[in-house]
C-alpha cells in the first residue's frame, strides 16, 4: 500500500504540519520515535508526582493565526499570559519586573533609572513595529535571494512595502539594528544594568554567543514575534500544563483524519531514482509513500536518515555545517515550598524569572562556555508552572523548571557524564539560592537534562532545541541550507517542516504551517 | 600671501583620504586648499624619525587595499610610491614549531601539509572561493551606497544596480558572500580547516581594528581583504611602502600639488563656518577665517559634526545618529629600535621569515582570551600581534646594522580601566615585549628604544576619536548605507556644501583612498 504522505516526528511543528495537511484532505501518517507526542513540549514525570516538560511549559510562542486556522480554541486550547513578563532578581535583594502593561513597567523601571523609564514607551513601540515586520516575513516561505522567481517578486514587493510602511527612519533603523549585538543596541537605549541584563537575556536565547555577539539583537526581536504589544519578553502558558498543547494538536490532527503512530522510529528515508518513496523503520518495516516530510532536524535528516550517496556532496557538507551548538541544560527542581525571591511578590513570579543581573554577567557566563566549560555563574531562565497549575505537583509543592545557559554540548575535557550532570543541578540550586535563600533547603527532587540527553533522547543534533542556532547566517533564505529554504530538499518528494527551517524555533508550529502550505501549493500545481 | 581670498574647496585634514579628495578635485580644475593640523601630512599614515636614525610608520604600517584606480589616476609611482612586497606570514607555535604562509603557493601548500594534509587540500579551494568573493566585493568598494529610503529615480536606479550586482553573482556566490558577511571568522574557518594555528592566523585579520573576538559574527568578512590586495594584477597592492607609510601620503600630496592644490601644515581647523544651512568656510585654530565654496572634512564623523560644526547646526536625529556611531579603539602599536635582529626559537637565525610578517596568533582560543581581557576594560595580557621588521625590507628605515620593528597590538581598549596613564602605557609595552620574548628570547636585550602607542595616544596625535584606526568600527551596522549615518552615507551632510571624505564613510578604513575618491566624485557630480 502506498500512502499519500508520511510525516516523520511528532513534535509541535510535525503535529501542526500534519493538522494543516490533513485539514486540506491529504491522507497523513505521522510517525513518532518516542512513546509520547509533543517532542520537547510533551509531558513527562522524571520526578515522581511532578509533571514537567522540557520547554519549561513554553514550546515557543504560538501565533494567533495558527490557533485560528486549526480552531485550537474549540479543541480546548487556552493560553494564559501572566501579567508578569519577566522578573529579574538583583544582588542586594532588589528585583526588576517587566509587566505586560508598559505603564506599570515604566513605573517599576523608574526605581532603577528614571531616564530609562522615560524611554520605555518609545522602546516598546519600536519593538512592536519590528516584531510586526518580522511576523509578516515569517508568515511566508522565504523568497529566493538573490534570484527571485515571479512569485517571489510579489512577496518581496509586499514585504518591501511593509518595510517602507515603518517610515523612512524606522525602516533603516530595522536594517541597522538586526545585525547588531543586543548589548550595543541596549546601550544605545538604556542606562540601568538591571534593565539591560533582563532584556539582553532575550538576545541569547539558545544561542552559543554572548550578548556582545553580532546578530543577538535579531535574536531578541525574533522572540518578540507574536507577543502582544507591550509584553516585552512576555510569557505564556498553555492551560493544562505540560503536554496540553501537543494533546490538543494530536486531537485536531486526528479530527482532520491524520493517522498517528508512536514508538515508530524511522531509520531511513527510502529513495529510488532521486525520489523519496517511503521510509524504513528501525524495526525493518517498510512504509511506502508518495511524499515524505521530516520534522527531524536537518543535520539528522540528511546526515543520518539518508544514504550519503543520494546527496550532492556540496549540499551534504552545507547541511553538516549547520551550527547546532546546544548551550542549555534543563534542571527541574521539586520544591516543598515556593521559592521566595527577595524583593518580589508572588505575582511577579508568574512569568519568567531570569537570572541576568547585567550584560556583563551574561557575557562572563558565555566566556566560560567558549572554552568548553559550564558557566561558573550561569544565566537562568526559570518558570514555576505550579503557580498557575497547582495540580502539576503534590499539594503545596512546587515545580521549578530552570533553563541553565551556558551548558555546552561539547563539554571539556570529558563530555557529559553523571558527575557533570549532578554538578549542573548543584549549580542551578546554588545560583537560585543566591537570590531565593529558601531554595536549597527545600529541594525534594531534581532532574537534569543536558544537551547530550536531548540528542540521545530526542534526536536533536548536539542537543539544540531549535534544530540550528538562529544566527544571521542561518535564518531566512539560509535556513536550513542556502538555496533550500522553501521546505523542499534535493530529494524529490522529501520535505522539511521542523524548527530547522524558516522561521525557526521559539515560534510553535510556524515552520510546520509554512511547510504544509508549500507542500499543498505544490500538490495543487 | 598670493593665495586667493576664496577657495573652491577647502579640505580639512591631510590624511590620505583628504589628500586623495584634494588631488581628484584639483585634477578637475578646482582651486583646492588642504589644511592639516600637524607639521606633516598623512594623518595616521606617516613616517617619523622617533629616535635618531630610526624611522617608523608610527601608526598604520602596511598597505593592502590602496585602490589601483587611484594609483593610476594620480600617477602615484611617479610621485615616489613604491610598494615592497611582504610575502610571508610566520606564526610561531607554543610547541616550538611554526606555521608559515610563503609567497610561493606551492611552498605554502607543502608547509600546511606538514600540519594537516586535509587543510593543504582545502586551501586551494578556499583560495579560489575567496578570490571570487573578493571580486564580488571589490566593485562595492568603489560604489556610492544607495539610499534605501529614497524613492527618487536616481536612488532607485542605484538600488537596482546594487541588486543586479548581487543577482549577477549567482545564487551560490551570493550565499557564500552572505555567510562571510554574517559569520564569525572562527566559525567560517571551522568549515574549512582543522589546524588551530591556521584558523587563528587567518581569523586574526578579521579582528584588526574591531572590538570583536574571532568568534564574534561579523569578523569573517575581513578575511576577504587579504585576497583583495593580491588580485590587483597590474600592481601588487599588499606590502610595505618604501620609506614607510608616510611615503604613500607624500606621494598623494605630491600628486595633489602637481594638480595645483595647496597644502598647509600646522593649520588646525577649529570650526566650520555655517551660514543659513550652508558651509562657507572654516576658522583656523589661530583665528584666521578662510572662505570656500565647498568644505570637505576628512576627519571622523564625531569630530566633524559635533566639534567643527556643532550640534546646534544639525537636525536632532542626525546628531543622535552620530553620537551613537561607535569608535571604541582597540589596538595599539609598539615601535622598537633594535641593536640586533630578533632570533625566533622556531626559526633560528636569519631567514626569509624576517622579511615578512610574524603573527602572534597560536590558536583561536589565544585570540579569544585576548579579547576577553579587553571586553572588561583591560589590555590583553597575551595580545595578538602582527610584527614586521621594515628595516629588513627597506634598509633606509634604520642605521646600518640596526633595525626597526613594528608591532601592531590588539587588544588595547581605549576605555581602559583607570584610564591610560604613563604607568599603564609602560605596563602595556612590557606585556607586548614579554609576549614576543617567549618566541624570540633575545628580544629584550636587543631593544635600544621603545615607543608605545595606546589608543589614547592615537587619538591625541592624529585626532582619531577614541583611537579607532578606521574612523569608526567596521561592524555590519556601520557599513555601506549606514556609514556614518542612515541617509547621509553619500558623502553629503545635512549642511549644504559641506562634504565628508574620511574613512568614517563607505567603504571605510585601511589605506584604501576609496572614501576620498568617491567623495570627490560626489562633489564633482553635484556640480560644486
Amino acid at each position: 500500500m502506498t500512502r499519500e504522505l508520511i510525516l516523520i516526528g511528532g513534535g509541535i511543528n510535525g503535529l501542526v504540519a500534519a493538522a494543516y495537511l490533513a485539514k486540506a484532505g491529504v491522507k497523513v501518517l505521522l510517525l513518532e520515535a518516542r512513546d509520547a507526542l509533543g517532542g520537547l513540549a510533551g509531558a513527562s514525570d522524571p520526578i515522581p508526582g511532578f509533571r514537567c516538560d522540557l520547554g519549561g511549559s513554553d514550546a515557543g510562542w504560538l501565533l494567533p493565526d495558527i490557533a485560528e486556522d486549526l480552531q485550537l480554541g474549540a479543541a480546548g486550547l487556552e493560553l494564559v499570559s501572566p501579567q508578569a513578563c519577566v522578573c529579574s532578581p538583583q544582588e542586594g535583594g532588589r528585583a526588576l519586573t517587566l509587566w505586560a502593561d508598559p505603564a506599570r513597567t515604566a513605573e517599576e523601571i523608574s526605581r532603577f533609572s528614571p531616564e530609562d523609564a522615560h524611554r520605555w514607551p518609545e522602546f516598546v513601540a519600536q519593538i512592536a513595529r519590528f516584531a510586526g515586520l518580522l511576523e509578516a516575513v515569517y508568515a511566508v516561505a522565504p523568497p529566493q535571494v538573490p534570484d527571485p522567481d515571479g512569485r517571489d517578486i510579489g512577496t518581496l514587493l509586499r514585504l518591501g512595502m511593509r518595510l517602507r510602511r515603518l517610515g523612512k527612519r524606522e525602516m533603516v533603523e530595522f536594517l541597522r539594528v538586526a545585525p547588531m549585538s543586543v548589548a550595543e543596541w541596549l546601550d544605545d537605549w538604556f542606562k540601568s544594568d538591571a534593565l539591560k541584563g533582563a532584556l539582553g537575556a532575550g538576545g541569547i536565547t539558545r544561542i552559543f554567543q554572548g550578548p556582545r555577539g553580532a546578530g543577538t539583537a535579531f535574536v531578541f526581536l525574533h522572540h518578540q514575534v507574536g507577543r502582544p504589544a507591550g509584553a516585552v519578553r512576555g510569557a505564556h502558558y498553555v492551560r493544562g500544563g505540560p503536554g496540553a498543547l501537543a494533546e490538543i494538536l494530536v486531537n485536531v490532527a486526528k479530527g482532520f483524519g491524520a493517522e498517528i503512530r508512536t514508538t515508530a522510529p524511522v531509520r531511513e528515508v527510502v529513495v529510488r531514482d532521486g525520489k523519496a518513496i517511503g521510509v524504513a523503520l528501525e524495526t525493518g518495516e517498510h512504509l511506502a509513500a508518495r511524499q515524505v516530510v521530516s520534522s527531524v532536524d536537518p543535520r539528522r535528516t540528511f546526515g543520518r536518515m539518508l544514504d550519503a550517496g543520494q546527496l550532492d556532496p556540496e549540499f551534504l557538507r552545507a547541511a553538516q555545517n549547520i551550527k547546532c551548538r546546544g548551550a542549555v541544560a534543563t534542571v527541574h527542581l521539586a520544591l516543598s515550598e515556593l521559592p521566595r525571591f527577595s524583593g518580589t511578590t508572588e505575582e511577579a513570579l508568574g512569568g519568567t524569572v531570569t537570572i541576568a543581573p547585567s550584560l556583563d554577567y551574561l557575557e562572563h557566563a558565555y566566556d566560560d562556555a567558549k572554552y568548553g566549560s559550564v558557566s561558573r555563574r550561569p544565566h537562568l531562565e526559570v518558570r514555576i508552572p505550579t503557580l498557575l497549575e497547582p495540580s502539576l505537583a503534590p499539594a503545596g509543592k512546587h515545580l521549578v523548571t530552570t533553563q541553565l545557559q551556558y551548558a555546552p554540548y561539547r563539554l571539556r575535557p570529558d563530555g557529559w557524564d553523571d558527575r557533570a550532570r549532578e554538578q549542573v543541578a548543584d549549580l542551578a540550586i546554588e545560583t537560585l539560592t543566591a537570590y531565593a535563600p529558601n531554595v536549597r533547603r527545600n529541594v525534594i527532587g531534581r532532574h537534569v537534562v543536558t544537551p547530550k540527553d536531548l540528542e540521545d533522547g530526542y534526536g536533536l543534533t548536539e542537543g539544540h532545541a531549535y534544530h540550528g542556532e538562529l544566527t544571521l547566517d542561518q535564518i531566512l533564505f539560509m535556513r536550513p541550507v542556502a538555496g533550500w529554504a522553501r521546505y523542499r530538499t534535493p530529494i524529490e518528494g522529501l520535505y522539511l517542516c521542523g524548527a530547522g527551517t524558516h522561521p525557526g524555533g521559539g515560534l510553535a508550529g510556524a515552520a510546520g504551517r509554512n511547510a504544509a502550505r508549500e507542500i499543498l501549493k505544490e500538490r495543487r500545481a | 600671501m598670493s593665495t586667493p581670498s576664496t577657495w573652491d574647496v577647502i579640505v580639512i585634514g591631510g590624511g590620505h583620504n583628504g589628500l586623495v579628495t584634494a588631488a581628484y578635485l584639483a585634477r578637475a580644475g578646482k582651486r583646492v586648499l588642504v589644511l592639516e593640523r600637524r607639521h606633516l601630512v598623512g594623518g595616521a599614515a606617516v613616517t617619523e624619525e622617533i629616535f635618531p636614525g630610526f624611522k617608523f610608520s608610527v601608526f598604520s604600517y602596511v598597505v593592502s587595499l590602496l585602490r589601483p584606480e587611484i594609483i593610476r589616476d594620480l600617477d602615484l609611482p611617479r610621485h615616489g610610491l613604491e610598494i615592497l612586497p611582504l610575502e610571508s606570514t610566520v606564526t610561531p607555535l607554543d610547541n616550538g614549531d611554526y606555521l608559515a604562509a610563503w609567497g610561493d603557493p606551492d611552498k605554502t601548500r607543502r608547509e600546511i601539509a606538514r600540519h594537516s594534509l586535509r587543510d593543504a587540500e582545502a586551501m586551494t579551494e578556499f583560495g579560489r572561493l575567496m578570490h571570487h568573493m573578493a571580486q564580488a566585493v571589490k566593485p562595492i568598494l568603489g560604489m556610492m551606497p544607495p539610499d534605501p529610503t529614497s524613492l527618487s529615480p536616481r536612488e532607485l536606479t542605484g538600488l537596482l544596480r546594487f541588486g543586479r550586482h548581487f543577482r549577477d553573482l549567482g545564487a551560490e556566490r551570493f550565499q557564500a558572500l552572505y555567510k562571510l558577511m554574517t559569520m564569525s571568522s572562527a566559525d567560517y574557518l571551522d568549515e574549512w580547516f582543522e589546524t588551530d594555528a591556521l584558523k587563528a592566523t587567518k581569523s586574526a585579520s578579521g579582528i584588526i581594528g574591531t572590538f570583536l573576538g574571532p568568534r564574534s559574527p561579523g569578523t569573517a568578512y575581513v578575511l576577504l581583504h587579504h585576497y583583495m590586495g593580491e588580485i590587483d594584477g597590474s600592481f601588487r597592492a599588499w606590502g610595505f611602502a618604501k620609506g614607510g607609510t608616510g611615503a604613500i601620503s607624500e606621494s598623494i600630496a605630491g600628486a595633489a600639488r602637481r594638480f595645483g592644490a595647496e597644502i598647509r601644515t600646522d593649520a588646525g581647523v577649529s570650526k566650520v563656518i555655517v551660514r543659513r544651512g550652508g558651509a562657507s568656510g572654516v576658522v583656523l585654530d589661530n583665528g584666521d577665517e578662510l572662505r570656500a565654496r565647498v568644505v570637505v572634512s576628512s576627519l571622523d564623523p564625531r569630530r566633524t559634526f559635533l566639534q567643527l560644526v556643532g550640534d546646534d547646526q544639525l537636525p536632532d536625529e542626525f546628531v543622535a545618529d552620530i553620537r551613537r556611531f561607535k569608535f571604541r579603539g582597540s589596538s595599539g602599536k609598539v615601535n622598537l629600535a633594535l641593536g640586533q635582529l630578533p632570533n625566533f626559537t622556531c626559526l633560528p637565525g636569519l631567514g626569509p621569515h624576517l622579511r615578512g610578517a610574524i603573527s602572534i596568533s597560536p590558536s583561536v582560543d589565544y585570540l579569544e582570551r585576548a579579547y576577553d581581557d579587553a571586553k572588561y576594560g583591560e589590555f590583553s595580557r597575551s595580545p595578538y600581534m602582527d610584527i614586521i621588521i621594515p628595516s629588513m625590507i627597506d634598509p633606509g628605515m634604520a642605521p646600518p646594522g640596526r633595525h626597526v620593528m613594528s608591532v601592531f597590538v590588539q587588544y588595547a581598549p581605549y576605555q581602559v580601566n583607570g584610564g591610560w596613564t604613563d604607568a599603564k602605557r609602560e605596563a602595556f609595552g612590557d606585556a607586548v615585549v614579554d609576549t614576543i620574548t617567549r618566541y624570540a628570547p633575545n628580544l629584550k636585550q636587543a631593544i635600544l628604544h621603545r615607543q608605545v602607542v595606546t589608543p589614547a595616544d592615537i587619538e591625541r596625535t592624529t585626532g582619531l576619536t577614541e583611537g579607532n584606526i578606521f574612523q569608526g568600527e567596521l561592524s555590519l551596522h556601520q557599513l555601506f548605507f549606514l556609514r556614518p549615518a542612515p541617509r547621509w552615507a553619500q558623502y553629503r551632510t545635512p549642511i549644504r556644501r559641506l562634504y565628508q571624505c574620511g574613512a568614517g564613510t563607505h567603504p571605510g578604513g585601511g589605506i584604501m583612498g576609496a572614501s576620498g575618491r568617491l567623495a570627490a566624485l560626489r562633489i564633482l557630480s553635484d556640480g560644486r
